[in-house]
Order: C-alpha cells, then sequence, then structure tokens
C-alpha cells in the first residue's frame, strides 16, 4: 500500500474516531436530558395524582365515575351520601338511579354525551336508594384511554332540588301575583265606575237645584254652586287618572313601530294650543317600538304640563331628541313658572302636584313616570324657578323582554 | 445542517469516487468540524457548500447535478428509515403536495431544530402540481432529486420543469405534470 493510500486511510479513520466521540458526547448529554424529564415527568404526575385525589375527597358536588353500559365504578363521599348507596357493598347501574319519567331525556342525553365527549347543564330527577326523588344538575364528559377509546363517563352531580322547588313554588306565585293583578285592575275598574255615577247624579242635581233657584239664590250662593260644579269636574277627572294610572301594566301584546314625530305632530293638533303660545319641534323624531297609547299619554301629559304652566306673554315650548348609545332621550322644554329644586324628586309620585289647579290631579307625571319605567328609561328635570323647565327621558332601544 | 445529510452526502461520494475523493475535498476545505461528522449532530450549511463547491470543481459535475443525484440517493435512505411516512401516500402528487403541511411537520417532531425549505402549492390538479420552493440554501435541485424518486417509488414518472424566481435560486417554481 502506498504511504499515499495510508495517510489518506488515517486521516478517515481519524475523522471516524472524532465522529464516534462527537457523538457519544451527544448521546450522553441526551441521555442526561432525559433522565431529567422523566424525572421531572414523575414528580407531576404524582403532584396532579395528589391533587386529583385531593378533589376527588374534598369536592363539596357528589363525584361518579361510571362504565360506558353505566355500572358504576366510583362514588365519592358527597355521591355516596346523595344516592345512599355504598358500591364497595352494593353493585348498581347508573338506570337505576334516574326516575323513570326522565328516561328518554337520560337516553338522548347519553348518546349526545358519548357523541360530543362532554354533556354540560343535564338536569333530571333520580331516586335514592331509600325511594326519595331528587332534582340533580349534571356536567358529564367521557374518559379516553390512549387510543382514543372511550372507557367512562365521569360526572359531577349537584343537588339542586332545593332550588327546583323554589323555582316551582317562584312559578306559581308569578301566577297567583298575575291574578291578584288583574283582579285589582277590574276592581279598579267598577270601583271608578261606581264612584263617578253618583257624582254625575249630584252634578245633575246641583244643575237642577241652580235652574230652579236662579231668582231665588244670591249673588254668593250661585258662585258657591258653580265652585260645587268645578270640585265635581276636577273630582271626575281624579277618578279617571287614577284609573289611568292603575292601568299602565306592563303588556308587550301592542309593541308596533312607533314614529314619535307623526305621533306629536298628531297630538298638537288635538292638545289646546292658545295662540300666545309656541311649539317648536326641533329635530326629527325618531321611530321606535313601543305601544302607541302609552307613548301618546307621555307626550301628552308633557306637552299639557308645559302649556299650563306657561307664565309668559310669550310661550315657546321646544321638544328635541338625541341618541344616546341604548337609549332614546327626548326633552320638552318651556319658558313658563319653572318648578323649585325641593319638587323635583316629589312631582313624580303619585297626588303630588305642586299647583292646586283646577285641571291638575297630581296623577299626570306619574303616570308618565311608571311608563317611562316600564321602557327601562329615566325621567328628570332641570329648571330654573321663573325661567322655565326642561323635562328630559329616555327610552330603551331594546326594551325588556323585546328584543 | 442535520449531521445525516453529511453522512450521507460523503458515503455517496465515497460509493461513486472513492475514498481518495472524500479525503481531498475535506482536506480542501475549511471545516469547522474537520470532517468528522456524526448523523445526530448538527454543523454549519457553510461545511456542505465548501464539500459541494470542491467536489464540483474536481469532478466537473455542477453543484445542481450534484444535488440532483445526492437527492436521489437521500430518498432511498429516509425511505428505508421511515417506510411508515411513505406508506401513509397512495399517490406522488398527494405526498408532494403535503411537503409543508404533513412532512416537515413530521421531521420536526425528530428534528425540532431543522431548518427545512417552504414548499408552498400553488395550483394542483390530478395530475400536476405547481409549488413555490423557498431557502437560503438554494438547493433546488436536491428537492427535484428526492422528487424523481418519490414518482420512481409510485411506479409513475413526471416532467419537472423548474423556473427561477429569484437568480440566486432562493425562490424556484417547480412545475411538475405526471406523464
Amino acid at each position: 500500500m502506498s504511504q499515499e493510500k495510508i495517510d489518506i486511510l488515517q486521516r478517515a479513520l481519524k475523522r471516524e474516531k472524532a465522529a464516534r466521540k462527537a457523538a457519544e458526547k451527544i448521546l450522553e448529554e441526551k441521555s442526561g436530558e432525559l433522565y431529567f424529564s422523566s424525572q421531572k415527568i414523575k414528580e407531576l404526575l404524582a403532584e396532579k395524582s395528589s391533587q386529583l385525589q385531593g378533589i376527588f375527597e374534598n369536592i363539596v358536588d357528589a363525584y361518579v365515575v361510571m362504565e360506558i353500559n353505566g355500572d358504576i365504578l366510583k362514588f365519592n363521599d358527597s355521591a355516596t351520601k346523595l344516592f345512599g348507596y355504598d358500591i364497595d357493598k352494593e353493585s348498581i347501574n347508573a338506570m337505576d338511579l334516574i326516575h323513570k319519567e326522565d328516561y328518554e331525556h337520560a337516553f338522548s342525553s347519553f348518546s349526545e354525551l358519548q357523541a360530543n365527549g362532554f354533556y354540560k347543564d343535564y338536569e333530571t330527577r333520580i331516586f335514592t336508594k331509600y325511594g326519595k326523588v331528587k332534582w340533580v344538575h349534571v356536567n358529564g364528559s367521557i374518559v379516553f384511554d390512549k387510543d382514543k377509546k372511550p372507557v367512562a363517563a365521569q360526572g359531577i352531580v349537584r343537588d339542586i332540588t332545593e332550588i327546583k322547588n323554589l323555582e316551582l313554588q317562584k312559578e306559581k306565585l308569578v301566577l297567583k301575583l298575575e291574578k291578584s293583578n288583574d283582579e285589582l285592575h277590574q276592581y279598579a275598574h267598577i270601583v271608578s265606575h261606581d264612584l263617578k255615577s253618583p257624582l254625575r247624579s249630584i252634578d245633575a242635581l246641583v244643575n237642577w237645584l241652580k235652574e230652579d233657584n236662579l231668582e231665588k239664590f244670591d249673588e254668593a250662593s250661585i258662585q258657591n254652586i258653580s265652585l260645587i260644579e268645578t270640585t265635581l269636574e276636577k273630582m271626575e277627572q281624579l277618578i279617571s287618572d287614577v284609573l289611568n294610572y292603575s292601568s299602565v301594566a306592563a303588556d308587550n301584546s301592542n309593541i308596533i313601530d312607533i314614529n314619535t314625530n307623526t305621533l306629536v305632530k298628531e297630538l298638537l293638533n288635538i292638545i289646546y294650543i292658545p295662540n300666545h303660545i309656541e311649539i317648536k319641534i326641533c329635530n326629527t323624531l325618531p321611530t321606535i317600538k313601543g305601544d302607541k297609547t302609552k307613548l301618546q299619554q307621555v307626550f301628552q301629559n308633557l306637552i299639557s304640563n308645559a302649556i299650563k304652566f306657561s307664565d309668559k306673554e310669550k310661550g315657546l315650548i321646544e321638544i328635541d331628541f338625541k341618541n344616546i348609545d341604548d337609549f332614546y332621550q327626548f326633552s320638552i322644554k318651556d319658558n313658563g313658572i319653572g318648578v323649585e329644586k325641593r319638587y323635583h324628586e316629589r312631582i313624580f309620585k303619585i297626588f303630588h302636584s305642586v299647583n292646586n289647579s283646577k285641571d291638575s290631579s297630581g296623577i299626570g307625571l306619574s303616570i308618565v313616570k311608571k311608563i317611562v319605567d316600564l321602557y327601562g328609561g329615566e325621567i328628570w328635570l332641570t329648571s330654573e324657578p321663573n325661567v322655565g323647565t326642561t323635562f328630559f327621558f329616555t327610552l330603551k332601544k331594546q326594551p325588556n323582554g323585546r328584543s | 445542517m442535520k449531521g445525516i445529510v453529511f453522512r450521507e452526502f460523503l458515503d455517496l461520494v465515497e460509493e461513486k469516487f472513492g475514498l481518495e475523493m472524500v479525503d481531498e475535498i475535506i482536506t480542501k476545505s475549511d471545516l469547522e468540524s474537520g470532517g468528522a461528522y456524526t448523523s445526530i449532530g448538527t454543523y454549519s450549511f457553510s461545511e456542505m457548500l465548501q464539500l459541494l463547491q470542491h467536489l464540483s470543481a474536481k469532478t466537473n459535475i455542477s453543484i445542481d447535478n450534484l444535488l440532483l443525484i445526492y437527492g436521489e440517493h437521500l430518498f432511498a435512505v429516509l425511505g428505508n428509515s421511515y417506510p411508515g411516512l411513505l406508506e401513509t401516500y397512495a399517490d406522488p402528487i398527494e405526498m408532494l403536495a403535503s411537503i409543508e403541511d404533513h412532512i416537515h411537520i413530521e421531521v420536526r417532531k425528530i428534528y425540532p431544530d431543522a431548518e427545512l425549505p417552504t414548499f408552498i402549492v400553488e395550483e394542483r390538479t390530478e395530475n400536476s402540481l405547481v409549488m413555490i420552493y423557498k431557502s437560503s440554501r438554494a438547493m433546488h435541485h436536491f428537492g427535484l432529486g428526492l422528487m424523481n424518486k418519490t414518482f420512481e417509488y409510485f411506479n409513475s414518472s413526471a416532467t419537472i420543469v423548474l423556473e427561477k424566481i429569484k437568480e440566486d435560486g432562493t425562490e424556484v417554481k417547480f412545475i411538475i405534470n405526471k406523464n
């Protein structure tokens, strides 16, 4: 063999040795890493197992593990207490626990659990060992083995019997409340009718008395009689208003699109507006969802009030509108007598009229507030005595229960 | 660059041109590793570049052609080492189209730090495939060698045209038509 060939072979050998050493070094490092990470995994596993054991033992809710066929494998203490079975001594199947009337729901829910791997918020009635019926809420999931084959199902079971009972009770109460509300409404109708008819009789009688004795009565008596008539009128108005107030209830049957611009313009044709008062609509008012009669009541009351309390030579009433996030905000501004600060809260309460005038029963604003409340809105005012008042009210764009 | 690429390359050089050639190109190159490669190590790409340049100069075969032959050789090696990977495919076009989404993902499981080229599928029909190769290594002919053998493996053949998008070969369009 030539020297050159020997040199080549020696160099090749040297490289191979170096490569082997490098490889061994790399492998050694890798084994070290592997050992280290396997230690870590062992520690982690021990930690997780102890955590799981802790959860299993300490969880307040019942925890159940069962085979796919429903045979119960594990109960924690809460589960043993809830169901009453000691699974170390007796074997049971999930179907033994479920209320017969809920079987169908149980089957369909279990198929869904198998298909999706989990099932949330399953509610059913169960039988305890002692024949007691309980309502339970279950969040379940499938346990898979490493080949992703389902091997068991587990669930957290919560006793919701109390809550269910309360719910049932609540439903009953709501029904009862609705009924008594209806009755109350009817009652208000009857009472107002019954109250009004003697009023009308008194009115007629007073009238006859006046006509028959026109020449016999002196001026003071005639004035007193006309005062009686005014008072009767006010009394009748009062009764109508009380009836109106009691009729304002949440009733969603008449909810339609309402163009408030048209609604207000129509109102302005009906309401008596003295010549010295000018009414301006500053902005095109929006079309909103609502009950026409109720919205009419709101605008009519506020506009009438503004007219009623105008004391200037030239009265000006401005109706405006603003879009604010989830709300429509309307405002009615006048340059009338104004409202003192101390009355700002009180005027929305029933029978609180600041002015004891003949045509103010003190109910109007309380009706307005009741309606605005129904629409999830608010009503308030800013005012300066002798300068004017601005009433603001908001209506929710998506009123409650009307999405 | 992974050591297996160097090992297989030098084995091929030895098989085709003899140990003298291996010695020659290693001695002529300025290698940080001194030419001692182990499959499980990682080495600088510039070492491969030098080895290729010296082999090309010595044999008068272009670097592209050397890479082509090397690619064809490495396919068999990889096929023997990872038979499961090839078995998941029924068709060469399907396999080539999944380089990015499947094969390279599998490679990264074994070699997390591997620096891989990208193969973006532009068009695909049953019998044709257009892909854009992108890599700073400009080893498109190595890819071509692997592709040739892919078709051979499936008892098929194809006409593969390479169009350079960038002059330096770092971005190349592969137009593959099954025969």
